[in-house]
C-alpha cells in the first residue's frame, strides 16, 4: 500500500491536479536519453516536498499528455529533483522538446518505494540495464549518502553500446568508490571501449556476488530481468532477496483506472517495487 | 441444410482437409446464434443453420493461420472475396461452405411488432414470404420484409458466388431497393442543416466501443487509425464532433470492401444508423466506379489499383 | 415495516414532480429505442409500463463515457490550471435496479482507496437512489448468484416495489428515510401491503433462470490461470471491443488525454476497456498482445483480482455484458465450463 506521505502533496485537493514545476538543466545521457532536473514553483512545496527512493511520478506537457518516470534523485540531495526520460513515444518526445525554463505538471510521490529498512545491515547487489539504473540510481545515492548503515555494494550495469551507457558521471564517481565494486559492461564495444564486453547476466554471473546477508535489486528491459532472476537463483538468493522495479502503461498512477494490474497487484500502487516472491505466480504469465 | 453441413465438416476435419472450422451453433439467449471457432470434430454436431445467423464470421480470417472451413451467407463469401483480393487470406486456405441465404430476421424488428422483447417470445418461425410470431401461445403473422433487415431486403447476391460446397440450391434474388433504403431515403430528403442535426444527435450517443469497426471484416487494419497518438487523428474522448469524424472515416475507408452485412449497425449497442452511412458509401462506389464489391476474386482492389485508362468521370 | 409507505401508479407522476422542486429528477427513458436514465421531462412515466433496464448503466451518471477534469492556459507567468466548476445540484435517480446499485456501491470502494476521486464521489454525495424491484428479469440476468436479488437492495436509499396497482416504498438509508418522512402524497401501508410486496420479491427470485455457479471461483481460476488452451478456446469468437466493459456497471477502467489548442487546452477522462489490443501497449511490448490474454484478464479481474483487494465480486449479474455481445459471449458458461485444473 502507498504511504499516507503523497496525501500531503495534493494541489488543491484533487487527486489528479498536477503541480507546475520548471526545468532547470537538461543533461543529454545518451542520444535517445535525457536527464531533466526540476523544482516546483511553490516555495512552501520545493521545502516540503520528500519521497522515497523507488517512488514515481506522473509528469504532464500540460496538451500532450502525462507520462510516468521514477524520481531519478535521492530524496537526501533535494536541492532539485530528477527523471530520466527515453524518447519512444508522444509524451517522452514533447518532455524531450522542453527547454531550460519551461513548465511542466507533477503528480506524485506515487508507489511503495523500495523497503530501504529491511535494507539496512545488508549487502547489496544492484543489477541494471539502460535506463533502469534511474530508480535505482535514487536508491544507490540514498545508500552512499547513509553508507554506515549498510555493509558492501555491488554495482552490474550494462548497456548495448558504450553510446547507451547512462549516467555516465555516476559511474565514474561509483568506480572512484573504494567501497563500491562497480563493474560496467555492453553488449557490444565501440571502436574506442575498453572495458568489459558481455550480456548483463552473463557479466552477473562472472561476478558471483555472494547471496549471504545479500540483497539483489534489478531493473531493466524485461527481457534482461527475466534472464537475470534465474542467475540470481542459482547464486543463491531466495525470491524474497530478490527486488525489482517493473514498468507498465500507467494513466492516474493511483489505483482507479485499472490498466496496470499484474493479477491482483497493481504497479502503481502495490508496486513499482516487487520482490520476485511477490510476483513469481504472474511473470510468466505477464512478462 | 444443417445435416449436410454437418457431415461436409467432419469429413472435411477428418480428410485434413480443414484445421479448424468456423460457423453458427446455438446461442445462450433466445433467437441467439454464436460464432463457434472449433477443430474439434466432436463439436461439428453443434453447428446450426437458422434465421438467426446474424454474423459475418469472414471477420476471423484476418491474421488466421493454417485452412479454414467457414460457413458464408451470400453477404459473407462476398467479404471473403473482398479479403482475398487484399490479401488478407490466401483462396486455397479457405473452404468456403455456402449458405443460399433467404434473409435474416432482424430481432429489434420483431420486438416492435410483437411488442415484447426477444425473452419474452415463445417462437419466430421464418417461412417463404411471412415470419410467424407466437406470443403467450397466440401465433401473429407479419410479412418477411417487415422483420428481415433492411440489406437483406436490398440483397443482390443471397446465394454465395464463390464456394467449395454449396449446401443447397441458389436462390432467386429478389432485392427491393426502395425498402431496403427506405431509412436513407428519409435522410436524402432532410435538408442538409437537419440532417446535420440528426447525425449529430445520434453520434452523442455513441460511446467508442468500437464493435461496429471489430465486428466489421474490412476493417482488418492491425492498428486502427483512431489507436494512433502521433499524430493524433482523433481523440478516444466520445464527443459527437470526434465520434462523427471517426465513423465517417472509418466508412470512407471500407468503401470498395463494404458488403453491406449490416452488421456494423446490429452490433450497435446505442442503434446509431450507422448503415445509412456505409450503404450510402457503397452506392456511391457503385455510381462512381462501376464496382460491385466481393465479385471477382482476381480483381485488384478498388482503391489500390491504377490504370492509366481510368474513368475520369468522378471528378467534376 | 413502520415506515414504510405505498402510493398508487398514477400518482408517480405527481411524485415525482414534488421531487423535481428539489432535485434534478432522471428516470428510465427509451429515446431511439436504446433504454436509459435520462433527465425527466416532467410529463412522461409511460416507462412503468415497458421499463426493464438500461443499455447504459447508471454509472454513467457518475463517472461518464467522458469528462473534464481540468482546463490550462499558458500565461505569460506560467500555466494556470482550472478545475471544472463544482456541481451544487440535488440529483435523484428513479428507478435504479439492485444490480446496478450494487454496482455502484462497489465503485464506491474503488473511487475511494486510499486516494479520493473528485468527481465521482461529489456526484454520489449529491445524488438520491431511488430503487425498483424487479418484476421482469431478462433471460441473461444472474444477479442471484452473486448474493444479490432482484427485489431487495441495501444499496439504495428508497425502495420500490411494484405490487400491480400501486408501489410498495421503503426507505433503506438514512438519506431515504428523511425524504420518505418529508414527502407527501403516499400513504400508510397495511400488513397486506407488506405481504404483497414480500409475494412479488420472492416471484422475481425465481424468474432468474441463469446461474453460475460461484463456489472456490478464485481457486478455479487461479488453477487454471496458466492453461493457455482453454483461454483461447473461451477468446476464439471475442472481437475485442468493448460492449461487455462499457455498458458493465462495474467496470472502471478509464483513459486520460490532452487536447491542445494553440496555449490552452483541457484534459479529459473517458471511458477506457481491458478488451482493447492497445489497453497495455507500452513502447517495447505490449504484455497482452493475445487476445486470449485479455479476455483471461476480463474474467479473472472480476471474480479473482477484485475480490482478493477488496472482498466483493465485481460482477451483479446485471446481463448486459451477454444480452449486448455482438458475438453472444457469455460469461455464465465460461465460468460455468472452467477446466477442474490446469
Amino acid at each position: 500500500m502507498t504511504t499516507d506521505v503523497s496525501q500531503r502533496f495534493l494541489a488543491r485537493d484533487n487527486v489528479y491536479l498536477p503541480h507546475i514545476a520548471v526545468i532547470e538543466k537538461i543533461i543529454d545521457e545518451t542520444p535517445g536519453v535525457v536527464t531533466l532536473h526540476f523544482n516546483f514553483k511553490d516555495e512552501k512545496l520545493r521545502e516540503e516536498f520528500t519521497f522515497k527512493p523507488g517512488q514515481f511520478g506522473e509528469y504532464s506537457v500540460f496538451g500532450i499528455g502525462e507520462a510516468t518516470f521514477c524520481i531519478s534523485s535521492s530524496p537526501t540531495r533535494r536541492d532539485h529533483l530528477e527523471f530520466a526520460v527515453q524518447r519512444v513515444g508522444k509524451v517522452t518526445n514533447a518532455l524531450h522538446r522542453l527547454d531550460v525554463g519551461a513548465e511542466m505538471g507533477f503528480r506524485g510521490p506515487y508507489g511503495n518505494g523500495f523497503p530501504l529498512d529491511s535494507f539496512t545491515g545488508k549487502n547489496l547487489v544492484f543489477v541494471a540495464g539502460g535506463i533502469g539504473l534511474a530508480p535505482l540510481r535514487s536508491l544507490i545515492w540514498n545508500v552512499i549518502d547513509d553508507r554506515d548503515k549498510y555493509e558492501k555494494i555491488d554495482i552490474v550495469y550494462g548497456a548495448r553500446s558504450p553510446a547507451d551507457l547512462c549516467f555516465k558521471y555516476d559511474l565514474d564517481a561509483w568506480g572512484n568508490d573504494s567501497s563500491i565494486n562497480m563493474v560496467t559492461t555492453v553488449d557490444k564495444g565501440d571502436a574506442s571501449w575498453t572495458g568489459r564486453e558481455g550480456f548483463v547476466p552473463q557479466v552477473l554471473e562472472q561476478a558471483a556476488p555472494s547471496a549471504r546477508n545479500a540483497v539483489a535489486i534489478v531493473c531493466g528491459p524485461p527481457i534482461m530481468i527475466r534472464f537475470t532472476f534465474p542467475v540470481l537463483e542459482k547464486l543463491g538468493f531466495t525470491p524474497e532477496q530478490m527486488f525489482t522495479t517493473l514498468e507498465k502503461r500507467m494513466k492516474c498512477g493511483i489505483g482507479k483506472c485499472g490498466r496496470c494490474n499484474i493479477g491482483n497487484l497493481y504497479v502503481c500502487r502495490d508496486g513499482p517495487v516487487f520482490s520476485f516472491a511477490q510476483i513469481k505466480g504472474f511473470i510468466s504469465s505477464e512478462y | 441444410m444443417e445435416q449436410r453441413l454437418r457431415s461436409e465438416v467432419k469429413a472435411l476435419l477428418k480428410q485434413g482437409k480443414i484445421d479448424r472450422v468456423i460457423g453458427f451453433e446455438p446461442g445462450s439467449l433466445k433467437f441467439t446464434t454464436t460464432p463457434l471457432i472449433t477443430s474439434d470434430g466432436d463439436d461439428v454436431d453443434r453447428l446450426v443453420i437458422n434465421p438467426f445467423i446474424v454474423n459475418n464470421l469472414s471477420v476471423y480470417l484476418t491474421g488466421t493461420s493454417g485452412r479454414v472451413g467457414i460457413v458464408a451467407k451470400g453477404c459473407d463469401s462476398r467479404s471473403i472475396v473482398s479479403l482475398i483480393q487484399d490479401n488478407k487470406v490466401l483462396r486455397e486456405n479457405v473452404v468456403i461452405i455456402g449458405i443460399p441465404c433467404s434473409g435474416v430476421i432482424d430481432l429489434t424488428k420483431v420486438e416492435r411488432l410483437a411488442g415484447k422483447d426477444r425473452d419474452e417470445l415463445d417462437d419466430i418461425v421464418h417461412q417463404g414470404d411471412k415470419i410467424t410470431v407466437t406470443v403467450d401461445g397466440k401465433k401473429k403473422e407479419f410479412p418477411a420484409s417487415e422483420a428481415l433487415f433492411d440489406n437483406c431486403l436490398g440483397c443482390e447476391f443471397p446465394t454465395p458466388r464463390e464456394y467449395d460446397i454449396l449446401l443447397d440450391e441458389p436462390v432467386t434474388p429478389t432485392p427491393d431497393k426502395a425498402i431496403s433504403e427506405q431509412k436513407l431515403d428519409s435522410l436524402r430528403e432532410m435538408p442538409q442543416e437537419q440532417r446535420w442535426q440528426f447525425w449529430k444527435e445520434e453520434f452523442s450517443r455513441c460511446i467508442r466501443c468500437y464493435a461496429c469497426r471489430n465486428v466489421c471484416p474490412a476493417c482488418f487494419c492491425e492498428r486502427c487509425f483512431v489507436e494512433e497518438s502521433e499524430p493524433q487523428w482523433v481523440l478516444p474522448v466520445p464527443r459527437w464532433q470526434d465520434n462523427l469524424i471517426f465513423q465517417v472515416i472509418r466508412s470512407i475507408h471500407v468503401a470498395g470492401r463494404c458488403t453491406d452485412c449490416g452488421e456494423c449497425e446490429r452490433a450497435c449497442p446505442v442503434n446509431i444508423p450507422l448503415r445509412s452511412l456505409t450503404r450510402e458509401m457503397d452506392n456511391l462506389v457503385e455510381e462512381l466506379f462501376h464496382y460491385k464489391v466481393g465479385i471477382d476474386k482476381e480483381a485488384p482492389p478498388l482503391f489500390i489499383a491504377y490504370e492509366l485508362e481510368e474513368a475520369e468521370d468522378l471528378i467534376r | 415495516m413502520a415506515d414504510s409507505k405505498r402510493i398508487n401508479k398514477e400518482d408517480i407522476g405527481r411524485l415525482l414532480d414534488e421531487w423535481s422542486k428539489e432535485f434534478s429528477v432522471s428516470v428510465p427513458s427509451r429515446e431511439n429505442g436504446m433504454p436509459a436514465v435520462l433527465p425527466w421531462d416532467g410529463k412522461d412515466t409511460s416507462f412503468l409500463e415497458w421499463y426493464r433496464n438500461t443499455v447504459i448503466p447508471p454509472k454513467a451518471n457518475f463517472f461518464p463515457p467522458y469528462e473534464k477534469m481540468f482546463d490550462f492556459q499558458k500565461e505569460a507567468e506560467g500555466y494556470h490550471l482550472e478545475l471544472p466548476p463544482s456541481d451544487k445540484q440535488k440529483y435523484l435517480i428513479f428507478g435504479i435496479r439492485p444490480c446496478d446499485a450494487r454496482a455502484l456501491t462497489m465503485l464506491d470502494t474503488v473511487f475511494q482507496d486510499t486516494y479520493q476521486d473528485p468527481y465521482y464521489l461529489s456526484r454520489r454525495a449529491n445524488t438520491v437512489l431511488v430503487g425498483l424491484g424487479c418484476t421482469n428479469p431478462y433471460d441473461s440476468c444472474f444477479c442471484t448468484s452473486l448474493g444479490i436479488g432482484p427485489g431487495e437492495s441495501t444499496d439504495v436509499d428508497l425502495m420500490f416495489t411494484d405490487t400491480g396497482d400501486g408501489f410498495f416504498i421503503e426507505p433503506v438509508s438514512d438519506k431515504g428515510r428523511e425524504l420518505l418522512a418529508a414527502t407527501g402524497g403516499v400513504e400508510d401501508t397495511l400488513e397486506a401491503d407488506e405481504a404483497r410486496a414480500k409475494d412479488v420479491k420472492k416471484a422475481a427470485y425465481r424468474k432468474i433462470i441463469r446461474r453460475v455457479d460461484t463456489g472456490d471461483i478464485q481457486q478455479r481460476l487461479a488453477a487454471c490461470f496458466e492453461n493457455q488452451d482453454y483461454w483461447e478456446k473461451v477468446a476464439a469468437k471475442c472481437v475485442s471491443c468493448g460492449i461487455c466493459t462499457f455498458l458493465c456497471p462495474t467496470c472502471y477502467c478509464f483513459d486520460i488525454n490532452d487536447e491542445l489548442s494553440q496555449d490552452e487546452g483541457t484534459r479529459f477522462r473517458s471511458w477506457d476497456s481491458c478488451s482493447f489490443p492497445i489497453y497495455t501497449r507500452m513502447p517495447m511490448e505490449n504484455p497482452r498482445q493475445e487476445k486470449w490474454r485479455r479476455v483471461r484478464q476480463k474474467v479473472c479481474h472480476k471474480y479473482w483480482f477484485y475480490p482478493t483487494n477488496l472482498d466483493i465480486t465485481a460482477c451483479t449479474g446485471c446481463g448486459r455484458c451477454i444480452r449486448l455481445c455482438p458475438v453472444n459471449w457469455d460469461i455464465t458458461q465460461t465460468l460455468n465450463n472452467l477446466p477442474a485444473s490446469s
